[in-house]
């Protein structure tokens, strides 16, 4: 595990900290010890700069520190009836909002408005050199400069530290439904999925569960456009259909990535719908792995007890050549499979980090 | 002509445009204030004469910029004097249309229209609507980051791109992002989307679709005040509906679309409100009835209801054709781009009003009002000594006006030329340092789009307005 863990409770402290120290890295309450694994870097928490700077509800738009847990944010949008529609993940586990986006990590509910990329609007952060820099902006809408907010979601603290956040939300759905829907094979999931996420009924989350070979399908919006296209779709897919009575239990069992177990190792693999049956159809019958498939084919999370079969992933994922991020489990490189990094790299990295003071990856 | 050389080797004489009429033709953008002659024109047909094109840029230090159909309202596809336009149009092919995984993989050349044209059979739509989407590409889309009437709800063009390829300004050939909506590690496809040309030139973009809405309700509102309008657009999002469009022309911008288009808006009023819900029927069938209640209570003097499809581009038919209609009122006119927050709508018209009338010029205001995204369009007769400078000065008090309200100097339009001397007002000395390191990081040698967004050496300085530097030194001409 990782060395001295400092907490400055000030911005100049976090400067000054970047400033002498020689090697650093950002985290937030390290609710993903792979995240911050860092070849000998002085670990900096964030969790002492916290606090909801500014919330305007009529704006659609909260500005707040990034060491802030996301149990708060979400508690202060809920009283105005308003929600970040992503599904921030491990929220009960005491993840921050920095940190979030710092990981890259969207929910179930993605599928609907998009990532937390599309949500997230303008940062503050310290760049390597220890200036303080303020890019994108506050408003819903806005072109000026190059989009470096965007940017940082998934550098894990490796481009910057993050400070302070401003984030766009939306009016919560007057209510939330949703189907059970028992299908015949992993094929027909993949199918139904493709046909639910064009169809016209506007759904919340596409998810499927492959040990069940079930596909789990929200609904979000007025009680009566909910029960009624719940009637089309009963209609449409036969009687092996049934209401998810315990829904909000299902949800914040795959937002908090413990279907399985709390504390099981958890990767996450971006696939097309393609590569998401293939992973299914060659992981399914490993009893190791227990996968979740959300966001309509898009996001496949493998949940695994012992960290040894990592290696017969990460094979999987290099034969098809596509990355995986552990993000729970114990300290080790994260990454899994193929990543591909652009030729320039090296040089985006230098221009965000002169000194070189982020471990970055080899 | 020697300086050419070896470009002539990779493009026939009949798509290397050298001679003065391609270079007029070329010489200027959707911002016309501007022009400037480029060396030459090369028009490429495949990927791999852009990235020979590039190449040769680099090699020989000559400067480029990449131009779709050149619909740039900030100058942003203006060539560089003594430099090569490629001009993308003829990469203009579909790639790949995958219902299945709600994707296209799309040329540069790309109209916008024609991604929701070609996603039509399968239920499926390309989100981003910038009012040229009928002839503005894909690829000036994703340099410019551009908008559209749907941001609220739907976001820009980077909320739309999953991936692309692109040759950078060094001539390397990368892959950023991929064909899945998910990714790890950094966003680089985000970072090139709205870079204006400065990185390079996407030569594959990969779009992400949605479903097309199975229902619009469609509400045209007349009012007596902006004030009105502006109020009408708190009580909606008040009320907790997410619209997919809440647009708002003053009396002026009415006027202009009516006379160009005849669009029926109620004929007297002092601002109109475009309404949009979207959805399911159901869905739609419980919110009209609120936005019904909540439309009642504001007092309005006029309101219909889009009937159908086509009553509904009837209605949008004077909002999305506002800009070229204010044409008719005026000779010339400046298109402003300024955000504001959205609580601060009202305050900064009242503003907006104040100015034009200090300055005696007249301004028409159309404006996304769900975002805070103003376009005023500021009028002038480009023929009177000065008349260009005295809206360029407005223009500059507007745009001060929008960072001093915590907004944004431009929502969908880009920097480009036309905003270059306010990057720095708007971004902090340490910031805009980072910007200048992370573009040199893609484009060590500054040929790629040079002179658009940071404002250069030979920018004129912050506080002076008056005749551009290039354009005492005889390279541009704007009229």
């Amino acid at each position: 595990m990782n060395e001295v863990l400092l907490a400055p409770s000030t911005l100049q402290q976090l400067q000054a900290i970047v400033a002498s120290e020689k090697r650093v890295l950002p985290v937030g309450n390290r609710t993903k010890p792979p995240l911050s694994d860092c070849n000998g870097a002085k670990l900096v928490s964030l969790r002492s700069l916290r606090g909801i700077v500014e919330y305007e509800p009529s704006e659609f738009t909260f500005t707040t520190q990034a060491g802030t847990p996301l149990t708060e944010i979400c508690a202060t949008l809920a009283d105005k009836n308003q929600y970040l529609p992503f599904d921030p993940l491990l929220v009960a586990a005491g993840a921050t909002i920095g940190g979030t986006v710092a990981a890259g990590l969207s929910g179930p509910g993605r599928f609907r408005y998009g990532g937390i990329r599309d949500f997230l609007l303008g940062v503050r952060f310290l760049s390597g050199d220890g200036q303080p820099i303020r890019a994108g902006g506050k408003v819903v809408k806005n072109s000026a400069g190059f989009d470096i907010p965007k940017f940082l979601v998934g550098s894990m603290g490796r481009l910057g530290v993050l400070t302070e956040l401003t984030f766009k939300v939306f009016p919560k759905p007057p209510q939330i439904s949703s189907l059970w829907i028992q299908c015949q094979s992993h094929r027909q999931a993949m199918d139904r999925m493709a046909t639910a996420a064009s169809s016209r009924w506007e759904l919340d989350a596409i998810d499927y569960r492959p040990d069940q070979q079930a596909m789990v399908l929200r609904l979000a919006g007025p009680e009566s456009a909910n029960a009624s296209i719940m009637d089309e779709i009963q209609a449409n897919w036969g009687e092996d259909i049934s209401e998810l009575t315990t829904s909000a239990e299902f949800w914040h069992s795959i937002n908090e990535l413990s279907w399985f177990s709390d504390d099981a190792l958890a990767v996450k693999v971006p696939t097309t719908p393609q590569q998401m049956l293939t992973l299914i159809e060659s992981l399914g019958a490993e009893s190791p792995f227990n996968l979740h498939a959300s966001v309509a084919g898009n996001l496949l999370w493998i949940l695994l007890d012992a960290s040894e079969h990592l290696t017969a992933l990460d094979a999987q994922l290099q034969a098809l050549e596509i990355p995986g991020l552990v993000v729970r489990g114990p300290s080790h490189n994260p990454r899994l499979g193929k990543w591909r990094s652009p030729k320039i790299e090296k040089s985006i990295q230098a221009a965000m980090d002169p000194l070189g003071k982020f471990p970055h990856y080899v | 002509m020697t300086a050419l050389e070896g470009l002539t080797s990779i493009f026939p004489p009949s798509r290397l445009l050298r001679d003065a009429a391609f270079q007029a033709a070329f010489e200027s953008d959707g911002l016309t204030a501007f022009r400037a002659k480029p060396l030459a024109v090369v028009l490429p047909e495949t990927a791999d004469e852009v990235i020979e094109a590039v190449r040769w840029c680099h090699d020989k230090s000559v400067p480029f910029v990449a131009r779709g159909s050149g619909t740039s309202l900030s100058g942003g596809s203006l060539p560089v004097a003594e430099g090569i336009v490629i001009a993308l149009n003829r990469l203009n092919k579909i790639l790949a249309l995958h219902p299945a995984e709600r994707i296209a993989i799309v040329q540069p050349g790309v109209v916008n229209q024609h991604v929701s044209q070609a996603a039509a059979p399968y239920g499926l739509y390309y989100a981003p609507d910038p009012s040229s989407q009928s002839v503005c590409t894909i690829g000036g889309n994703v340099a410019f980051n551009s908008g559209g009437v749907h941001c609220l709800k739907y976001g820009m063009t980077s909320n739309h791109v999953i991936g692309l390829q692109a040759v950078l300004a060094t001539g390397e050939v990368v892959t950023l992002g991929g064909s899945s909506v998910e990714s790890v590690g950094p966003d680089y496809t985000a970072l090139f989307c709205g870079s204006e040309g400065l990185f390079g030139v996407a030569l594959e973009i990969t779009l992400r679709l949605l479903p097309k809405p199975e229902m619009f309700h469609t509400v045209l509102v007349g009012y007596d005040s902006l004030q009105a309008a502006g109020d009408a657009v708190s009580a909606v999002i008040d009320a907790g509906l997410l619209p997919g469009a809440l647009e708002i022309m003053d009396s002026l911008a009415i006027e202009a679309a009516e006379a160009a288009v005849a669009c029926g808006y109620p004929p007297g009023a002092a601002a109109v409100l475009i309404v949009e819900l979207e959805g399911p029927r159901e869905k739609i069938a419980y919110e009209r009835e609120a936005l019904d209640e909540i439309l009642r209570q504001t007092k309005p003097f006029a309101q219909r209801v889009a009937r159908d499809e086509a009553d509904r581009l009837f209605i949008w038919k004077g909002r999305k054709s506002a800009f070229s209609a204010v044409g008719r009122l005026s000779p010339d006119f400046l298109v402003q781009d300024g955000v504001v927050p959205r609580k601060r709508l009202g305050e900064a018209l009242l503003r907006i009003e104040q100015l034009s009338r200090e300055a005696g010029i007249r301004v028409a205001n159309v404006f996304h009002a769900g975002d805070g995204n103003l376009h005023p369009l500021i009028m002038f007769d480009g023929k009177q000594t000065g008349a260009l400078q005295r809206a360029e000065e407005l223009a500059a008090k507007l745009l001060r006006l929008c960072i001093e309200m915590g907004g944004s100097i431009t929502g969908e339009h880009g920097v480009g030329m036309e905003k270059r001397q306010f990057l720095p007002e708007m971004f902090d000395g340490p910031t805009v340092a980072l910007m200048d390191r992370l573009r040199r990081a893609f484009d060590p040698k500054l040929v790629a789009n040079p002179g658009k967004m940071f404002p250069g050496k030979e920018a004129p300085a912050l506080s002076s307005v008056g005749l551009h530097p290039l354009e005492q030194a005889g390279v541009i001409s704007r009229e």
